[in-house]
């Protein structure tokens, strides 16, 4: 039964990155400005330009566009880079892993403390800390991340000097002490998002009628809490993992600039106002395919953890 | 290898002890007992706005390409680094114009290529100039050379430097230059001609260590460069897109120079952080108010200078550039060749006369769009118009674009008013060549076609006398102004900051002559 859900979850995801990825190829194609002028530059010669114009595809309809660029990118061939001639595959391979390690980073200390603040704040409802927890979390939901990271800067860069401002890093100890920043800046307003939909989820469920099952039984509250309940609980939240991807894709785009980080936000972004097509095409299908392997991963342990999810309940 | 490691036992009263001192490590100024930087005595940092593209100078684009190029490869004269406009030899050991049209130079004897590429000779120089010229480049930096013939070997390390006509810009953009780089001719032949990222043989007294793309490139001393070596033994040059991100990592340590934005130059001017210093440097870029020849609503010439006239540029500085700029008079920057002491309408509004010349017009319900390109600078400058040009009645429409759609306006045909920026290199020829009736629907939006300016661009660059040239180009520019389609607005600035551990040298509009950086 699992199999044949996660056959149908990997059919959906396929259907989602083509739809995207054609949206996107479309899109960035009805943008105003000629690629090949800003490309190029005013300088460059009729020749040249119309050998990129042939090069790019760009004297063909659209869909005779669309169906090269999918013949290619059956063969592995996503072009290269206008500017540099390096194949787009490499350059977007590159820089993903920066955007990789940034996210990463920042689900890995925003998530725990989200769902031990939900979780605590849920165990004692109405309580001082329930109150406080909740002010915390919608606060940091409210502070926009770019104020976040400039604050940091300010106060840990410049200040204090105690983690550096910009760049990725070298090695393993300097790459981490470069994500301390930016992954604090757009990880902490998703300690926010996760308590309170935490404590939410964990206060329906410790109204479930199994956990009062078990309290008739005589388990201790520890047990009901950490092993019976939180299990449960914790299932919205990894939906909201998979989700979240694309919203830290989204602020690993600032936090890449104002960091003056290598990843692919700031790829794309380059790539699009210099309308480099190739790259533009490589970057948005790679993050794409993030979004989308991470919400089908969220969907499949979803399914794993609750047989209902499986069963499309 | 074995190691051996013993066992250190730490106690309670121990623990707390060293607890103590990290944590007052930590609280202490420079935290973390480090700099967040840690940058050592030999490696100078500093920001360019892009990264690199290319390393073959025929494909090279822009400033932060030629700032590495100029680093890794040699060129028969370089940019004097001051506060005026000179060049200084490089490669060569002798240049010398002998007639209008024939350059000698004689190379150096002691420079050579890495790689085992040999050593620089005339037949280098020859490779290098020609193919920034030959079709079959197809070479954006080919206006760079102008009317380059061929360049005639008389020797292994002599030659001269042919052209079809005299051309005055061989002194301030050809040589000094993008186009004037000396590449191995072996080592691109090695390479069939194609050299994208990886330069296969560099002669500068530093090579390129390493490029990690949108992160850094690293330059490090060349150990077999046998000129006046550099003050740096590394050079790391970081693409930093944001002028604020570039400041506060300037401000953190992490950068010992970096152009800073017009809207701080203010606040470094009381202090700078770490030691430093803030230089103040003009810049080439011109930016302009344009207004569409060929626009139905702008065939009205008195409508035309009214607008001039309603336009006023201190308070347009004084807003989108913090006061920090000065009015300009033309294309042409102060310093260069052409340059006008002062425009034919004044900086300032004449509102009265702007009213009267609007009356005169008897266009009445104006209502225009202006084009703007989506940064803060230039919406401030495109809003302060459109309430001056409100005093006099005119309704002005603000059209805010992203770059690539402002980029191709030439396409638009509904184009009005523009408020548009371009930069130049160090020679009047590069200014004018966008204003010609030949660039009318490529980069001349308001399609100004005059037959005047066109012979001036053909003529101009031939001219030796500097007064002749100079009386040319400004008479190009009374032409622009005269046709009512543009109010120049300035030449904007390039401040820059640096950190006391470095002498900076610069051109004279500011931008980084790394390989003549000092210590400071």
């Amino acid at each position: 039964m699992l199999l044949g859900y996660a056959l149908r979850r990997f059919g959906v995801a396929a259907v989602t990155l083509f739809v995207a990825v054609t949206l996107m190829f479309v899109m960035i194609r009805l943008v105003p400005g000629d690629p090949v002028q800003i490309l190029l530059g005013p300088r460059a010669t009729p020749e040249l330009q119309a050998r990129l114009t042939a090069e790019l595809a760009l004297d063909q309809p659209l869909l005779r566009q669309l169906l090269i660029f999918y013949g290619n990118l059956l063969q592995g061939n996503l072009g290269v880079d206008v500017f540099s001639g390096r194949p787009v595959t490499l350059i977007v391979l590159e820089q993903l892993p920066h955007t990789l390690r940034l996210i990463f980073a920042s689900v890995l200390w925003s998530v725990p403390i989200g769902i031990l603040l939900g979780a605590y704040a849920a165990a004692r409802p109405n309580t001082l800390f329930d109150r406080v927890s909740a002010v915390i979390s919608v606060g940091v939901v409210a502070a926009p991340a770019f104020v976040v990271a400039l604050l940091s800067l300010l106060l840990f860069s410049v200040h204090l000097r105690w983690f550096p401002a910009i760049g990725a890093g070298e090695g393993f100890w300097d790459q981490l002490r470069h994500l301390v920043l930016p992954a604090f800046a757009i990880g902490l307003s998703w300690i926010g998002y996760i308590a309170r939909i935490m404590r939410a989820s964990m206060l329906e469920v410790m109204g479930a009628d199994h956990i009062r099952t078990l309290r008739a039984l005589g388990v201790a509250e520890r047990p009901i809490v950490l092993i019976y309940a939180l299990r449960v609980a914790v299932l919205p939240v990894v939906t909201i993992i998979g989700v979240g991807v694309g919203f830290l894709l989204s602020s690993a785009v600032f936090a890449e600039i104002v960091f003056a980080r290598p990843g692919i936000g700031k790829l794309v972004i380059d790539a699009i106002t210099t309308r480099n097509y190739p790259i533009v095409m490589g970057a948005v299908l790679m993050s794409t395919a993030l979004f989308v392997t991470a919400t089908t991963v969220a969907d499949l342990i979803n399914a794993m953890l609750d047989p209902r999810a499986r069963a499309g309940k | 290898m074995k190691l051996h490691w013993s066992r250190t036992a730490v106690g309670r009263r121990g623990f707390l002890k060293g607890a103590t001192a990290l944590g007052a490590a930590a609280s202490l100024p420079g935290g973390m007992a480090t700099r967040a930087a840690a940058a050592d005595d030999s490696t100078l940092r500093v920001r360019a706005y892009g990264d690199m593209q290319s390393m073959d100078p025929a494909y090279s684009v822009g400033v932060t390409d030629e700032e590495i190029h100029a680093s890794v490869y040699n060129k028969l004269v370089q940019y004097k680094p001051g506060r005026e406009w000179d060049w200084q030899l490089d490669a060569a050991s002798m240049v010398e114009q002998v007639d209008p049209t024939h350059i000698k130079f004689a190379l150096r004897d002691d420079i050579g290529f890495t790689n085992g590429f040999g050593a620089m000779t005339a037949e280098d120089v020859k490779f290098s100039f020609e193919r920034i010229v030959a079709d079959a480049t197809e070479s954006p930096n080919k206006p760079d050379m102008g009317p380059l013939r061929h360049v005639e070997v008389t020797g292994e390390r002599e030659g001269t430097i042919v052209l079809n006509e005299p051309f005055a810009p061989l002194w301030s953009i050809a040589l000094p230059y993008i186009a004037g780089n000396i590449v191995s001719r072996a080592a691109w032949s090695a390479n069939d001609g194609k050299v994208t990222t990886t330069p296969p043989a560099e002669s500068g007294p530093y090579l390129r260590a390493s490029w990690s793309p949108k992160e850094k490139t690293v330059l490090k001393r060349n150990p077999d460069w046998r000129g006046e070596a550099p003050a740096w033994d590394n050079i790391e040059i970081l693409p930093i897109d944001d002028e604020n991100t570039a400041e506060i990592a300037f401000e953190a340590g992490e950068l010992d120079f970096t152009r800073v934005s017009l809207g701080s130059v203010a606040r470094y001017r009381d202090g700078v952080p770490n030691g430093g210093a803030l230089l103040e440097y003009p810049s080439l870029y011109y930016a302009w108010l344009g207004m569409n020849l060929d626009h139905p609503k702008l065939q009205n010439p008195k409508l035309r200078a009214a607008i001039q006239h309603a336009i006023d540029v201190p308070t347009v500085l004084e807003a989108a550039y913090f006061g920090a700029v000065e009015p300009s008079t033309g294309i042409i920057a102060p310093g260069l060749v052409g340059n006008r002491a002062a425009s034919k309408i004044p900086p300032e509004a004449d509102f009265t006369k702007a009213a009267q010349l609007l009356a005169e017009s008897g266009e009445t319900n104006v209502t225009l769009k202006l084009d703007t390109l989506n940064k803060t600078t230039f919406t401030t400058a495109a809003q302060v118009i459109q309430a001056t040009l409100a005093t006099i009645g005119i309704t002005v429409e603000v059209n805010v674009l992203e770059s690539g759609a402002f980029w191709a306006s030439a396409e638009n045909e509904d184009l009005q008013l523009v408020l548009n920026r371009f930069s130049m290199t160090p020679d009047p020829y590069y200014a004018t060549a966008w204003f010609t009736t030949e660039q009318v629907g490529h980069w001349n939006w308001e399609r100004f076609s005059n037959p005047e300016f066109d012979q001036i661009h053909q003529s101009a660059f031939k001219e030796s006398d500097l007064d002749k040239r100079a009386a040319l180009y400004q008479r190009a520019q009374d032409l622009m102004e005269d046709s009512g389609a543009y109010r120049f607005l300035t030449h904007e600035a390039t401040p820059v900051v640096h950190s006391s551990r470095v002498m900076p040298a610069l051109r004279p509009d500011g931008l980084a002559l790394l390989r003549y950086f000092e210590k400071g």
